[in-house]
């Protein structure tokens, strides 16, 4: 008896160790330096809120912040509603949704670099294919330059992120939908429901836990995501796309500011951790509800 | 009123077609039944009716108007499906409610319908649970809770009772036909089983390949089949069978037992198969020699395997007998009671009615 516990305490230890080094560590890390005060590069002195409120004051942070709610929200909202939709396209049976549902998953499996490149090149203002054609047939009067304006700009980071993570949504939400029982469906077109009542009042219900998982998945996926906007517009122009991962980059390996990268950091994390503990709160109360099935 | 008639109805899966040209009528307020191996299309015929299915030729009507054309929710016909198919995140209440509320009816007569058809089905109690927390037999009468509210023309039920255990079956059997008994409502019911068919049944549509192999009351299939293929269905155990050949004015079979019965008017010679059911058969002095192979006693009855030189056969008898594996036993068929049927078509020789 003895001995089987010693076993399994050795059995864990490497993962233990792992995780102390690389995750448990670096937070404390992170934790610690958030509290600290450092000038140039120089800790100096430990036990202060001076980072937190310099970057109140920062305004900076506020449009970083208002800018990482479209991200994260507009982000996740957009990514499920098209996800939803091209999955529930894709789960119809046709010679062309089989050969979709292999293809789309493409944007998904490029990597990020490649992707941002690709789009930047489109989307550039003098040169991009995608202005030029907006251009050239008429639909706009001069070339829009996507990346440029600052009144744009983040939405075209978050359509080229939708572009980038929509795709597995849509294959997560496609199984769901084609997992609805046929046979809840016949009920409910026996019952007199429209193809959207049929979708509104039987699909929905049947993939919550599907949706409600998938959502915060995004969530999380697209608060992580850094190298799309590092690369697409470095947070610029003028920080009218700068977000919560770039400025904490920009904050710690440009300027050095490690205090400040490191509060921000922090609130990255309690916001994520928020995210994850309101996920974990849905799927236990649907468990709950839901009992043993 | 419910009347339904089926002309002509073809169905085919590309070039494979399932149903061969079915017709049936069906009265109002009529019980009907199709019965079949699987395979046989009565699913498919039955959610044709339902709308479920579009077919490839024919005319489906209901009241005279002819309804193939249109989509399930405009034929005013409910369905019993064999999962139950309820909303696994709707309440008992919702889920019978679910149709009055698409239809747009008023919340108090809602509430209502769904507590009538709640009473009836003893439902009551469990208006606010949820399906995962009712039992197989609850679920079942949620299912049919739902088709009542809707007061349709027609309810369809494919197979309801095959994920039911025994006890239950013989149970929610006599509750649906009890149900039918009150309500009147014409009802189609799909079933592989034969005996709940026979129970059950006004009229039963024997269906094989597709086509249907004969149509009508339960005892009428059981005391006339067309064919040994209803005889064989209809039945438990199933009727007996020796092939055989006419030779003057009986039934000659291969190892030289004669059987007496064979209709007038076949000609000498002719290979035929005689049937019979197993309480037919008695135990006599002479007659058909068979050796005993497994006795069965059952307490009311007891049930013989034996064996001829060439064929199985079975009898069951009311009797106690005191016979034992391994005894030689000779059978008598009661008197009217031989099926005659040709060894080609299979088809019954039967002269004296269709």
């Amino acid at each position: 008896m003895q001995n089987d516990r010693l076993l399994a305490y050795f059995m864990i230890l490497p993962v233990v160790i792992a995780v102390l080094a690389f995750v448990i560590g670096p937070t404390y890390n992170v934790g610690t330096l958030s509290l600290t005060k450092i000038v140039m590069g120089q800790e100096r002195g430990f036990g202060t809120f001076s980072n937190f409120t310099a970057l109140t004051a920062d305004p900076v942070f506020w449009l970083v912040l208002k800018n990482t709610a479209i991200w994260i929200l507009g982000g996740t909202l957009l990514c499920v509603l098209v996800g939803l939709g091209v999955g529930a396209f894709l789960s119809v049976d046709s010679r062309l949704t089989t050969g979709l549902r292999a293809l789309i998953l493409l944007p998904w499996v490029l990597p990020d670099v490649v992707t941002a490149m690709a789009w930047k090149w489109m989307l550039h203002g003098q040169v991009g294919i995608i202005g030029q054609t907006l251009e050239t047939t008429g639909l706009t009067e001069e070339t829009i330059s996507f990346l440029g304006d600052p009144n744009l700009v983040m939405w075209t980071l978050v359509v080229v992120l939708i572009w980038r993570k929509m795709p597995l949504v849509a294959l997560i939400l496609c199984a769901a939908i084609r997992s609805v029982p046929d046979d809840q469906i016949e009920a409910a077109r026996m019952d007199g429901a429209t193809a959207f009542e049929r979708f509104r009042f039987v699909v929905i219900p049947n993939i919550a836990f599907s949706l409600t998982a998938v959502t915060v998945i995004s969530m999380i996926w697209i608060t992580a995501e850094f190298a799309l906007p590092w690369i697409m517009t470095g947070g610029g122009p003028a920080n009218s796309s700068q977000i919560m991962a770039t400025y904490i980059y920009q904050q710690s390996f440009e300027f050095f500011n490690w205090g400040i990268a490191s509060a921000m950091s922090v609130i990255n994390l309690v916001m994520l951790a928020s995210i994850v503990a309101l996920y974990l709160y849905i799927n236990r109360r649907s468990w709950a509800s839901e009992g043993s099935k | 009123m419910g009347s339904v008639t089926l002309t002509n109805i073809r169905k085919s899966y590309g070039a494979v077609e399932v149903l061969h040209g079915i017709d049936l009528d069906i009265a109002d307020g009529e019980f009907t039944v199709l019965v079949g191996p699987s395979g046989c299309g009565k699913s498919t015929l039955l959610r044709s009716i339902a709308g479920l299915e579009t077919i490839s030729d024919g005319e489906i009507s209901l009241d005279g108007e002819i309804i193939n054309k249109r989509q399930p929710k405009e034929r005013d016909i409910a369905m019993v499906f064999q999962n139950y198919a309820l909303y696994p995140h709707m309440t008992v209440a919702k889920n019978m409610a679910f149709s009055l509320r698409l239809a747009k009816e008023a919340q108090s007569e809602i509430d209502r319908k769904v507590k009538d058809a709640a009473e009836i089905l003893d439902l009551v109690p469990l208006l606010d649970r949820y399906p995962r927390q009712l039992s197989g037999g609850q679920r079942q009468r949620v299912a049919m809770g739902r088709a009542i509210v809707r007061d349709p023309k027609v309810f369809l039920f494919d197979e309801p009772l095959s994920n039911l255990d025994a006890k239950l079956r013989v149970q929610m059997r006599a509750e649906i036909k009890e149900l039918h008994q009150r309500l009147k409502t014409t009802t189609i019911y799909v079933t592989h089983d034969q005996i709940e068919a026979m129970t059950m049944a006004d009229k039963i549509v024997v269906m094989r390949g597709g086509h249907v192999e004969q149509i009508g009351s339960p005892l009428e299939l059981y005391d006339r089949p067309a064919s040994v293929f209803v005889a064989g269905f209809i039945g438990s155990p199933a009727m007996n069978f020796l092939p055989g050949s006419a030779k003057g004015g009986a039934i000659q079979t291969p190892n030289g037992d004669v059987i007496q019965g064979l209709p007038d008017g076949i000609a000498e010679g002719r290979a035929v198969i005689a049937g019979v059911r197993p309480e037919d058969l008695r135990l006599a002095d002479q007659g058909i020699a068979a050796r005993v192979v497994v006795i069965e006693p059952t307490g009311a009855e007891t049930q013989l395997m034996l064996r001829t030189a060439d064929t199985d056969i079975t009898l069951t008898t009311r009797d106690r007998v005191s016979v034992a594996p391994g005894d030689t036993v000779h059978l008598q068929i009661e008197p009217g009671k031989l099926h005659c049927f040709d060894a080609e078509t299979e088809m019954s020789l039967r002269t004296d009615d269709t």
